[in-house]
């Protein structure tokens, strides 16, 4: 087929079709992974690279630091591995915070693919490894050394044939070494199955390269956002949030400034990086700064080379954002998940009535290790994301990250860890004219007698997040024992057989003027619950009163009703 | 003894009677809303009456519905309460803590079909491994009951964690719901679903729950329907896994009737190409709003246990309510004759998923339609006649539709034509996308199969689809517009069955695995017996869901007959490699292998399928109708092309693409190459030829 000009009909259906090679790949990953981080949690990216490493097609799903991190990671391996030292059988890897995902539990694997004996594409995929070795997943080193073994850019596969030596090394490094190279199997058998359906679809379309496509999906993906961006006005906006931090609050300051078709973030100002492991490395930083403008201005357009090329990024070097090696890193999702809300707080002027309030942000992540019998069970868990616009922000729900949550009878059945409750937390959320998404309520508690102990990484615990336009801020996080101890919401606790644990999770901000919000809605959060009456009189004005018999556990509807008179009284004029 | 199918889909209810001697009689009515049974009658009467049947002679009959569905997107099934661990009621909201979509700010979630002041906290708690951790409360149970009677609820889910290892609290709390409110309609997660993941579980079992009172007082309905105009016989439900059940069945376990219609559609393909000597082949029911596809492997269509219902979102994975049940593997896609074309904001031709429905419908329709759809390009192309869409009935707008694609082609540098062709051939790349990847995922090669292409659109797309994914060749049935009633009378008696006990394989209690497998078998036997069915024709399928230690998704085995013993298991060990090789290409670690669920399908003997449609009298004896332009690629050009009479085909004729052909409800397109060729059933068989 000729390439040289590709009308949109023909582009449109082979777009399609790498489109559909990813979510192959994707789909396979997911069914043949063993950690519960990827096959329940899909804390995973995988995507398909031209031979200059661009890439060009993105599965699905995935979570955004992830996604673009690896995209970065790609010139990385180019480097290290050009084109002619590289042959069909061979499979590189590497976790190097730097060249990544920011996170040495970040596992990217890349392999490239041959056809007639040239490269034609590469597939990579980024997972988040069960174990890594060093200390257990914690905000709590002082350099990445502690974090675990760092595995610079090598061939798990040569040719074919298993790195041995590799393998043996990171068994004897990690606790959970079955799931771990079961992991390394999964993501080295999904480009397998992306790299098979490429070149399928190369024959039938007698295509000898992809490059010209790639060429023209870049260009037009570029294109796309530059003229998503030419409709903003051009100007600088200022914002700013602030994380609990590990031993003082961080901020996140940044600068977002239009000018043309292009689109410049700074985040100069920001704290300089800490001497524990929050630190964002600046490949993390691009990837949640991309996705935060991708998701305000063009979330059609699909997610590739081009569609970052507009979107400029800086943070000065040494700083919580741009940390440098060997500062520790393992849990930098606890800051650079604040980066998109803070960019919409920033862009909330231009982009009136488009963006979000900021919501809990940063995922909670908690590591359980225990004996008798051994285990290591990682969890992640979400608060509620901010209000909308034009409706409620969504309880439980992760934003930014992609990442889902693990059944607890998955939980149960891979450990002694039982967990007691699972609940929505009422009044977490925001209060406004339209409610923030609701926090949890979850308790863990174990069978058996035994040690075991708990890594936490959570935050929002300090800051809530804050409404916008006038609504209100969630309510904050909280890690404690059953008997009221605070746990430091960022380290490791050796706890007691008998000890219960509260992980409750913040709720998101609040859009709007609480007082403006429709009474009908406020009544019906009453009635379910997601509001108290109380609550509801303080901060809405709207006054709800039971009048079914006070012992009932059935409480309908019906039993509920509102006291307009109180309630015009307390709205007054509003 | 007669047979009889019916289906009752949204617009018609459709009917096929076939005699004792074979002689089929083929319905066709409007279906009724009020009173679905009412439509049964008016396609049923006649006939009965129409000397098919003596008078007094037994009858089966074989229903499907897309009720339950229906009742599901509409929210209206009962009040209905869940009771769920202590701790627990929200797990049905909180779900996944997933976003479906990674860029839209604005999704919404599925919303649970209890609200959250009808679902309850019950003191009581089972560990992992199936022992007690709480006693349950009855004493609360009992308060809580009361309450729940007194105050109008009719229906009750029960999910408590872990019940698929113990079910007992659940069945102890079913015992006692019996004793306070015995007209309270109960499901029990571990009776509707005994696997692990209680998000899933809950959702299944409340949909279960949910639509039990509508479905059976609907049956129950169409039985008395049935019994006034003197039906003599048994009644049976279609199921979504392809198999039947009865009434009694399927009104305590609605949730297994979803998707029935659809499903015998892909029955009635997997018939069809046993029939014609296409034992493999790949089901395409191309409509006004959707596709679905679905592969026939060895006569059978392919079955999952994944399924999710009332998608909020494009059809997105993750945007409906899950429901774990046995149901035959299909995608569907946003894409049919009303599908709306678009430039995006990349200049790219975009085809769905949004579609024009039925209301405006497409712009040719003249219903005020601006937007051009599928079957705005397919008019223009000259595939659709203008003065014999729906037999005539009704007369469609082709300068409209020429002038909305030549909007839209404006915007790309092409004109109406060029744009025309250009939706066709994406929204069939993008059917055979779907495909592919459906095939794909499941390590099937398509490229022995050949496409069974009905529904409205199916057949003006299914050519050029299987020349898409190469497939040799196109069958197109006789009689399409009835096709799924066709389905439900191939299909036979049978009931899914699954437990869920996780144990590795190499330290298996054999006597346990055997234990279990028994107890299905025997369920199934008695169902199967109570229908109706002989012991000793029941056959039984045995599987386990099986995967390398620490995995989260599972193979399915097949597991060797007789009882299970130690030195099966090398054998089932191979069998599980073997599967997982074909399924991903390579071997996975070496570590070891567990199961996770067992599985037995109880089945009756397939139904024979030896009739004959009588052919409607036609109104043109002549085979060739006409001729009209109509686009072909090969040639990059319209050219002059024949237009056969689909009604005056005959067995053994012969005909070469480019070719139309054209009945009531559908039109065969043909492309350069292809040749026809017309069975005994009157299946037109398309081969195509594929260059390199």
């Amino acid at each position: 087929m000729e390439t040289k000009t590709i009308d949109p009909v023909t582009l449109e259906v082979i777009w399609n079709r790498f489109l559909s090679v990813a979510n192959e790949q994707q789909d396979a990953l997911i069914r043949t992974a063993f950690s519960t981080i990827v096959r329940e949690s899909q804390d995973l990216a995988c995507g398909m690279f031209d031979t200059k490493g661009r890439m060009i097609a993105q599965s699905l799903s995935g979570t955004p630091g992830h996604i673009n991190a690896m995209a970065t990671s790609m010139k990385h391996f180019l480097a290290a591995f050009p084109p002619d030292k590289l042959a069909p059988g061979d499979v590189l890897i590497t976790n190097d915070p730097w060249q990544t995902a920011g996170q040495i539990n970040d596992i990217t694997i890349t392999t490239p693919i041959f056809r007639n004996g040239k490269m034609v594409a590469l597939f990579a995929n980024t997972c988040h490894s069960a174990d890594i070795g060093g200390r257990i997943l914690s905000a709590e080193a002082r350099e990445v050394f502690e974090e675990g073994l760092r595995i610079p850019i090598m061939k798990l596969f040569d040719r074919g044939e298993p790195n041995q030596t590799l393998m043996q090394i990171v068994r004897i490094n990690v606790r959970q070494p079955d799931e771990v190279i079961g992991d390394f199997y999964a993501q080295t058998a999904c480009n397998d199955a992306g790299g098979r359906a490429l070149l399928e679809m190369m024959d039938e379309f007698g295509l000898e390269s992809i490059d010209p496509i790639a060429d023209e999906i870049v260009h037009r993906s570029e294109e796309a956002v530059r003229a998503e961006i030419r409709k903003l006005p051009d100007g600088e906006w200022s914002n700013e949030t602030w994380s609990d931090g590990f031993e003082a609050p961080i901020v996140v300051r940044c600068t977002v400034k239009v000018s043309g078709d292009e689109i410049f973030i700074d985040f100069t100002g920001s704290s300089p990086q800490s001497t524990r492991g929050i630190n964002v490395v600046f490949n993390y930083t691009h990837a949640y700064a991309s996705f935060a403008i991708k998701a305000a201005i063009c979330p059609d357009v699909p997610h590739n080379e081009g569609s970052f090329r507009p979107v400029h990024v800086s943070a000065p070097a040494g700083s919580i954002l741009n940390a440098l090696d060997p500062a520790p890193v393992a849990s930098r999702q606890v800051i650079g998940h604040f980066i998109p809300s803070a960019i919409f707080a920033a862009l909330s002027g231009a982009l009136p009535g488009r963006l979000m309030a900021p919501g809990a942000d940063p995922i909670w992540l908690s590591v359980w290790r225990g004996q008798s019998p051994p285990f290591t069970l990682t969890v992640f868990q979400v608060g509620g994301t901010g209000a909308r616009p034009t409706k409620d922000g969504l309880s439980a729900v992760g934003f930014p990250s992609g990442v889902a949550g693990v059944p607890a009878e998955v939980i149960e059945s891979l450990s002694p860890v039982v967990m007691k409750r699972r609940q929505l937390r009422p009044d977490s959320g925001g209060a406004g004219t339209w409610r923030g998404g609701l926090g949890q309520l979850t308790e863990f508690t174990r069978r058996g007698d035994g040690k075991w102990s708990v890594s936490s990484i959570a935050d929002r615990t300090h800051y809530a997040a804050p409404g916008l336009l006038g609504g209100q801020a969630g309510a904050t996080g909280a890690v404690s024992l059953g008997n009221g101890t605070q746990l430091h919401a960022k380290a490791l606790m050796d706890l007691n057989s008998d000890d219960v644990v509260h992980v409750n999770l913040p709720g998101g901000g609040g859009y709007g003027d609480p007082m403006k919000r429709d009474v009908e809605k406020v009544l019906w959060d009453v009635v379910e619950g997601y509001v108290t009456s109380q609550e509801a009189e303080k901060k809405y004005g709207v006054v709800v009163n039971y009048k079914g018999k006070a012992d009932d556990l059935v409480k309908l509807p019906e039993n509920w009703a509102i006291d307009h008179a109180r309630t015009a009284e307390l709205r007054g004029g509003r | 003894m007669y047979r009889v199918g019916i289906d009752i889909g949204g617009t018609f209810t459709d009917m096929l009677l076939v005699g004792e001697d074979g002689g089929a009689v083929i319905g066709k009515t409007l279906t009724t809303p009020g009173d679905p049974s009412l439509a049964v009658e008016n396609a049923l009467r006649p006939a009965l009456d129409s000397g098919a049947v003596k008078a007094g002679e037994r009858g089966t009959l074989i229903h499907g519905t897309t009720l339950v569905t229906n009742a599901l997107i509409e929210r209206k099934g009962a009040l209905t309460a869940l009771l769920t661990t202590a701790g627990f009621r929200d797990a049905v909201e909180i779900a996944r803590e997933h976003r479906y979509e990674l860029y839209d700010l604005n999704l919404d979630l599925p919303k649970p079909l209890v609200p959250r002041h009808l679902r309850f906290d019950v003191p009581e708690r089972i560990a992992a491994d199936g022992s007690v951790l709480q006693a349950l409360d009855e004493n609360f149970i009992r308060c809580l009951v009361g309450e729940l009677r007194d105050k109008g609820i009719k229906a009750i889910g029960i999910c408590y964690l872990n019940s698929f290892r113990n079910p007992s609290h659940e069945k102890r709390t079913a015992e006692i719901i019996a004793e306070i409110a015995p007209e309270m309609r109960v499901s029990l997660s571990s009776e509707v679903v005994a696997e692990i993941r209680e998000f899933q579980r809950t959702s299944t079992t409340l949909v279960n729950v949910y639509v039990q009172e509508r479905v059976s007082n609907y049956l129950a309905q169409l039985q008395s329907r049935l019994d006034q105009i003197g039906f003599n016989g048994s009644f049976f439900v279609m199921l979504s896994s392809g198999g039947i059940a009865t009434s009694e069945t399927s009104s305590r376990f609605p949730v297994r009737m979803l998707e029935s219609g659809p499903a015998a559609g892909a029955l009635a393909a997997a018939q069809a190409g046993i029939l014609a000597g296409h034992r493999d082949l790949l089901s395409f029911d191309m409509g006004g709003t959707t596709a679905k596809l679905c592969v026939i492997e060895d006569g059978q269509p392919l079955k999952t246990h994944e399924f999710e219902v009332d998608r909020v979102y494009r059809f997105r994975k993750g945007s409906g309510l899950p429901v774990r049940i046995p149901v035959i593997d299909m995608i569907e896609l946003g894409a049919g004759g009303g599908s709306i074309a678009r430039v995006d904001s990349l200049g790219l031709l975009k085809v769905g998923p949004e579609s024009s429905g039925a209301v405006p419908g497409p712009v040719c329709y003249r219903q005020g339609g601006t937007d051009p759809t599928v079957t705005d390009a397919d008019l223009v192309l000259g595939y659709l006649d203008p003065n014999y869409f729906l037999g005539g009935k009704m007369q469609l707008d082709l300068a409209g539709a020429r002038d909305a694609l030549g909007r839209l082609g404006a915007n790309l540098n092409m004109t109406a034509e060029q744009a025309a062709w250009g939706i066709h051939q994406i929204v069939n790349e993008n059917m055979a996308n779907a495909a592919r990847a459906h095939l794909g995922e499941r390590g099937k090669d398509p490229r022995r199969m050949p496409v069974y292409a009905f529904g409205g659109a199916g057949p003006v797309h299914g050519y050029r689809v299987a020349e898409i994914l190469r497939l040799p060749a196109v069958i197109s049935p006789f009689g399409a517009g009835v096709g799924s009633t066709f389905g439900l009378l191939a299909a036979p008696l049978a009931f899914d069955f699954v437990r869920s006990a996780y144990s590795r394989l190499d330290q298996l209690d054999w006597q346990f695995a055997n234990d279990l497998l028994d107890e299905m078998a025997e369920e199934g036997r008695r169902i199967l017996v109570d229908s109706g069915l002989a012991a000793n024709a029941i056959t039984y399928q045995r599987t386990a869901d099986m995967r390398y230690v620490g995995q989260g998704h599972e193979v399915s085995v097949t597991l060797p007959d007789g009882a299970l013993r130690p030195e099966h298991l090398a054998p089932i060990a191979a069998a599980f490699e073997e599967t997982y090789r074909a399924l991903y290409g390579r071997k996975g670690p070496d570590v070891a292998l567990e199961v996770i669920n067992w599985r037995v399908v109880a089945s009756g003997p397939r139904p024979e399928m030896n009739f004959r449609l009588s052919r409607e009298t036609p109104h043109h004896t002549e085979t060739r109708k006409g001729s009209r332009l109509a686009y072909f690629p090969e040639h990059g050009r319209y050219v002059d092309t024949v237009v056969y009479n689909r009604y005056a085909l005959t067995p053994g004729m012969t005909f070469d693409g480019p070719a139309i052909v054209e009945e009531r409800e559908s039109t065969l397109i043909i492309g350069v190459g292809g040749r026809a060729r017309v069975d005994e059933r009157l299946n037109v068989i398309v081969e195509l030829t594929h260059g390199n």
